[in-house]
């Protein structure tokens, strides 16, 4: 996609620079702000000319100004999360917990033939199913049964066509069709899914290590990464 | 209201009056129905007075030429980034369509019965929620500070 040489820095570094100047040059002061203003005039005001008209009141008073480093600090104590976690360091690609900027898509390894390939879950359809029932049934198949994803729509996004190679081809059955749906991982945590055979989360771009040339070029068309 | 003293009168007076009264009233209401609901105002649209006072106005220091310079360069910048995007979402959007009109040509082709499973509406799908990522994943383990949050906006009724 065209922005994506964009992403990294460029995008980053113009919203850095865009959005300081802009909100502080259009706005208002704000409460906290007239305060602030007030009190450093108060400040001068004492100095200046040395009689004190709060002082006799003998009460302290917390300045617009304390505030603002008090919360400096808890802001400097905070420390967040990191983006790149562990699995992006040693890329694990069995782990959910990397390139969390990302979308990624489940593989596995499944037999074909008598080839072993990597593609996305795939069951063969069975008679009296829809073909929504037929993905949800091979999410079920490789994520075990207790897990939570949103399927989106009843109508495929995709489909491949390929031949069976002549050895087995017979009178009605010349190829095959593979539709695909989308669905969405609810949530993350899949330790209670039972894996049965060789999988990895990838991204779109690592797709291409995996997947052979025009079974990616079918999906890349319905898979995003905005 | 005096009542006049006319023992006779007094009755019947009062009854006429308080008719015409109750009819009075009767009019009002109608009129008021008929008249169309007032509209609830927009709050994010009114700015509050209190912000159009004269010392709420910034003081800023003024650009320099270099700056200006920088920001216009950089807005162009902006513009353009922005229209790449643009052209690559509705790229997308597009190829997605295309694929899923291939897929349903070919299942078409394939079974009818198949084929009208799939154009049915999903109603399940909507509302649809799902939230993004945040700028840092959360962390393990975080206790967040206690507090209520009291709700304070204003409800108006037609």
């Amino acid at each position: 996609m065209a922005p994506s040489g964009m992403r990294g820095e460029g995008h980053q570094g113009l919203v850095a620079l865009c959005t300081p100047w802009i909100e502080l040059e259009k706005s208002c002061y704000s409460d906290h702000e007239i305060r602030k203003l007030e009190e450093e005039e108060q400040l001068k005001r004492k100095r200046e000319s040395l009689y004190d008209e709060d002082e006799a009141h003998g009460k302290t008073v917390i300045m617009a100004q304390d505030l603002e480093e008090k919360w400096e600090q808890k802001f400097l104590q905070f420390k967040a999360a990191p983006r790149v976690t562990d699995a992006d360091k040693s890329n694990d690609r069995t782990s959910l917990n990397r390139k969390l900027d990302s979308n990624l898509m489940l593989l596995v390894k499944q037999k074909i033939g008598n080839q072993e390939l990597w593609l996305l879950p795939q069951v063969e359809w069975q008679p009296g199913e829809t073909l929504r029932s037929t993905a949800e049934r091979a999410m079920a198949t490789f994520l075990g049964d207790h897990i939570q994803a949103k399927v989106l729509g009843n109508a495929p996004y995709g489909i491949y066509k390929y031949k069976f190679p002549r050895a087995i081809r017979t009178e009605n059955n010349v190829g095959a069709k593979v539709f695909f749906f989308k669905a969405f991982l609810q949530s993350s945590d899949l330790s209670q899914a039972e894996l049965k055979a060789d999988y990895l989360w990838v991204t779109k771009k690592e797709l291409g290590e995996y997947l052979k040339t025009e079974y990616l070029k079918k999906v890349n068309r319905f898979l995003l990464d905005l | 209201m005096i009542v006049r003293a006319q023992p006779k009168k007094k009755k019947k007076v009062d009854v006429k009056k308080e008719q015409a009264q109750k009819e009075r009233m009767k009019k009002k209401l109608k009129k008021l129905e008929k008249a169309a609901p007032e509209l609830i105002p927009i709050e994010d649209f009114v700015t509050p007075l209190k912000y159009s006072e004269s010392n709420r106005v910034r003081s800023l220091p003024t650009l320099s030429p270099e700056e200006t310079e920088r920001r216009v360069l950089l807005l162009k910048k902006w513009c353009l980034f922005k229209q790449k995007q643009d052209e690559a979402e509705k790229k997308a959007i597009k190829a997605l369509v295309e694929s899923q009109q291939e897929a349903l040509k070919e299942l078409r082709l394939e079974s009818e019965e198949l084929y009208e499973a799939a154009i049915r509406r999903d109603e399940g799908l909507f509302p649809f929620e799902r939230e993004g990522p945040s700028y840092t994943p959360p962390l393990p383990g975080y206790d967040p500070p206690e507090g209520k949050c009291i709700d304070i906006t204003k409800v108006y009724t037609q």
